[in-house]
């Protein structure tokens, strides 16, 4: 059944309106992360509302390559402007800028697209064969094993936050707080609705997500709008890398994948730490570290080969369980909700044709990229001197239009704007949206597969400890709870004395 | 003139679909409301039956999707805030349409204030158990009930849906009590079911026909009046001298008091739908199951549905709520 099913995603991917999709997500994907001060997540979160009249396979194919072309996007901005376009762009800068400062621009491009290329392809090949082998365990996986689940992605909320522990678990309480907006699962009576019948089915993930991301993101723009011009290098040499220089550096770069997909499939980590990494293995192999900072290409080919790596790797636990492994496949776990998916195991049995879609887009979108990145990363020199304040209006408009489209409800959009408000007082406060967003996904899959499991299990709490899944992942979550606290480090820093 | 003659003819021709069917006294167009996402079960009506409204009424048929509160936005709208005109309908779901106000004081619409026009399809209540199920038949099922009353787990797609009170039902009417376990929607509850998770899950025939085929799910007992041609070996309750007959049924109404005509004019396009053999044979091939219930009696079927409803829940409330 595994095998037809990814071949009906190959077929479904294969269509003349997929394969553009796919080229002009890309696109998309790479403007925007050319940008600075647009995230991938960003991107994702605009450009959502466009797919809801899609049928599933095309939609989740446009996000998948957006996602893709913005992850490499991010560091055209990087290499020519000295600013990541995307977090996951930071470590390219520093040996990027000087590669393009002593006039090698195109060079630590051309390195930089195809170390996304591989590294994005590897990540999409593992995603295609771990994907299946997850799926054979799926009807194990009920309401007790779901709950688990759902209990370990919440204890990664703290890791998700960027900064303080305990402002991370706040966003992700406030997460947890607002999903229990709506209908009680239970009983059917409504739950802090105040009477307001357009929040009896909850609140729309999405919409909150529009608001979250989008908004606080366009007030930022706007108030550094009258800050300096951005003077961006020009790109004069060729972008092609030879095949020497390719031969050389693949080592780097399969190095850097593998890591890319590792840190991809935990979830909570992403891009940024992914790049981080492979940046500091780079370096360890290298033969001659003195040069790293000043202009190494090796020191471009590895972060940006981990950060498209990333893309396949967080969509492994995505996809299998339903969790999202970084906040950018939380949206495309929206993305399948807008579609009438929801998230768990069975996104690989009940909605195999649509899940492999998607597998198969990343895989394509990877190829696009190369394409694309070839055509057009010369044009994306201009795309990054495009000024803060109208790029601000575009986000914001964008924004009412994505939140109204998902319900035709005007009631959303001013929910999503009151949610843009919130976040961009969050973001003052120094406060990440991300564990929120984590949160709003698993708070009701917690509630729910809870009550399920009480209901089957004669209302106690044994029925946790009868499934060896549900014990090792309560177990690991544990874990992870007591390795943030400061006992563990005091344990750690006993062992070392 | 033998030209004119032709030309008489071409345009005769050329307007005679319109010129056979009268037009529709209410105007050229009727939106209709639909309270789910475009997409799902209710927009599978839609594509089904519109396209020959379209033609019989000679109107053109514009979907509004209003999602949210399980369809209860898009029916309060049209009870309350739309021209009774006969150019606003509303595809209504039962038995949702009532248990929605019913459970919920906040929901204030009531079917006093519609015009059911027809019902279309109803996908018949069915139990499905894991294929390793001990449960070889429904007897078994309601033996294994009696011996442990309240410890056999059936899901159903979530409180206040159709599967919810099919449960309920049933357990009225073999004197048994399940342990009702909801999901979100038919399609985890059959995973679950098949996953062995839960003892059996009461769905819909629509949801598990495939499953059943496939042999992942065994049906147990079908709540139709008589055992329906997909499944022929699949008993039903009514066999076994329980009046159960449940599902979840989807038609269309219209606010409270449009025009006489206007309805006559709605009702009989449904009632044509009923002979026509072409809609007959799409129908089946997108597994619908026709069950065309029209004017008064689909007002009755909704009453009816409220009467029990609001009994059951009376009764249930306070076990639900705890």
């Amino acid at each position: 059944m595994d095998t037809s099913l990814i071949l009906v995603g190959l077929v479904n991917v294969i269509t003349l309106t997929n394969i553009s999709l796919i080229l002009g997500g890309t696109l998309l994907g790479l403007f925007v992360g050319a940008m600075p001060g647009l995230s991938a997540t960003m991107a994702l979160a605009l450009l959502l509302p466009l797919t809801y009249n899609m049928d599933p396979a095309s939609g989740l194919s446009m996000l998948a390559a957006l996602y893709v072309g913005a992850s490499y996007g991010g560091s055209i901005s990087a290499i020519l402007l000295r600013t990541p376009g995307t977090p996951s762009a930071a470590a390219t800068v520093l040996d990027g800028y000087p590669l393009s400062q002593q006039g090698q621009a195109g060079r630590a491009l051309g390195v930089s697209l195809f170390a996304s290329f591989v590294g994005g392809l590897m990540s999409g090949l593992a995603l295609l064969t771990a994907a299946p082998l997850l799926g054979v365990v799926v009807l194990e996986f009920g309401p007790v094993e779901m709950f688990a689940i759902a209990v370990l992605g919440i204890t990664i909320i703290g890791s998700l936050a960027q900064g303080s522990m305990i402002t991370g678990l706040l966003s992700g309480a406030l997460g947890l707080l607002v999903s229990t907006v709506g209908m009680d699962f239970l009983t059917g009576t409504p739950r802090m609705t105040f009477g307001q019948i357009n929040l009896f089915s909850g609140i729309e993930f999405v919409v909150a997500l529009i608001g979250l991301f989008s908004i606080p993101q366009a007030l930022r723009l706007i108030e550094k709008s009258n800050g300096a011009a951005k003077i961006a290098s020009k790109i004069t040499d060729r972008l092609i890398p030879s095949f020497r220089e390719l031969k050389q550096l693949m080592p780097n770069i399969l190095r850097s994948g593998c890591i890319g997909i590792i840190v991809g499939v935990i979830p909570g980590t992403g891009g940024d730490t992914a790049s981080w990494f492979a940046y500091n293995e780079a370096k360890r192999f290298a033969k001659d570290k003195s040069r790293f900072g000043k202009g190494d290409i090796a020191g471009v080919a590895a972060p940006e080969s981990a950060n498209n790596a990333v893309v396949g790797g967080a969509l492994i636990p995505t996809i299998a369980l339903g969790i999202p492994g970084s906040s950018s496949t939380a949206i495309l776990l929206g993305a399948l909700m807008v579609q009438g998916i929801l998230p768990g195991p069975n996104l690989l049995t009940d909605y195999g044709d649509v899940t492999y879609t998607l597998i198969w887009a990343v895989i394509f979108a990877n190829v696009g990229l190369l394409l694309v990145g070839l055509m057009f990363t010369k044009a994306c020199v201009s795309v990054t001197k495009v000024p803060d304040a109208f790029v601000a209006c575009t986000i914001i408009t964008l924004c009412i239009i994505g939140s109204f489209a998902i319900n035709n409800s005007i009631f959303d959009v001013g929910l999503m704007l009151g949610f843009g408000l919130f976040g961009y007082w969050l973001s003052k406060a120094g406060v990440s949206p991300a564990p929120m967003v984590i949160g709003l996904i698993l708070g009701p899959v917690m509630e729910n597969s809870f009550h399920q499991s009480m209901l089957i299990g004669n209302h106690s709490f044994a029925v946790f400890l009868d499934s060896p899944i549900a014990i090792v992942l309560l177990s690991i979550a544990v874990l992870s709870v007591f390795q943030a606290t400061p006992l563990f480090s005091w344990i750690r820093t006993l062992r070392r004395q | 003139m033998k030209l004119l003659s032709a030309s008489v003819l071409a345009v005769a021709v050329a307007t005679a679909p319109i010129a056979v069917h009268a037009e529709y006294s209410a105007g050229d167009e009727i939106t209709v409301l639909q309270g789910f996402k475009a997409g799902g079960g209710s927009d599978a009506l839609a594509q089904l039956t519109q396209p020959f409204l379209t033609k019989l009424l000679g109107v053109d048929m514009v979907n509004q999707y209003i999602p949210g509160a399980a369809g209860a936005i898009a029916w309060t709208r049209l009870a309350k805030q739309s021209k009774n005109d006969g150019g606003t309908v509303s595809i209504t779901n039962t038995p949702m349409l009532v248990t929605n106000y019913i459970m919920n004081d906040a929901i204030t619409y009531s079917i006093d204030e519609l015009t059911p026009i027809a019902n279309v399809v109803t996908d018949p209540g069915i139990i499905v158990v894991p294929s390793d199920s001990p449960f070889k038949t429904v007897e078994d099922l309601f033996a294994a009930a009696k011996k442990n009353p309240g410890r056999i787990t059936v899901g159903n797609s979530g409180v206040g849906g159709d599967d919810f009170f099919s449960a309920i039902l049933v357990e009225q009417a073999a004197g048994v009590k399940f342990q009702s376990v909801p999901f979100q929607g038919d399609g985890p509850s059959a995973t679950a079911a098949m996953g062995g998770k839960i003892d059996a899950s009461f769905n819909n025939l629509g949801n598990v026909y495939g499953f059943v085929q496939s042999g992942d799910l065994r049906a147990l007992a079908i709540f139709t009046k008589e055992r329906v041609d997909f499944l022929p070996d699949v008993p039903t309750l009514v066999e076994k001298d329980m009046n159960v007959v449940a599902g979840s049924s989807r038609g269309y109404s219209a606010p409270a008091g449009i025009p006489e005509k206007a309805r006559e004019e709605l009702i009989a396009a449904f009632e044509s739908l009923k002979t026509n053999e072409e809609f007959k044979a799409i129908a089946k091939e997108r597994a619908l199951v026709l069950d065309i219930v029209t004017g008064d009696d689909y007002l009755q079927m909704m009453k009816s549905m409220e009467t029990d409803y609001k009994k059951i829940w009376k009764e249930i409330k306070s076990d639900v709520a705890k």
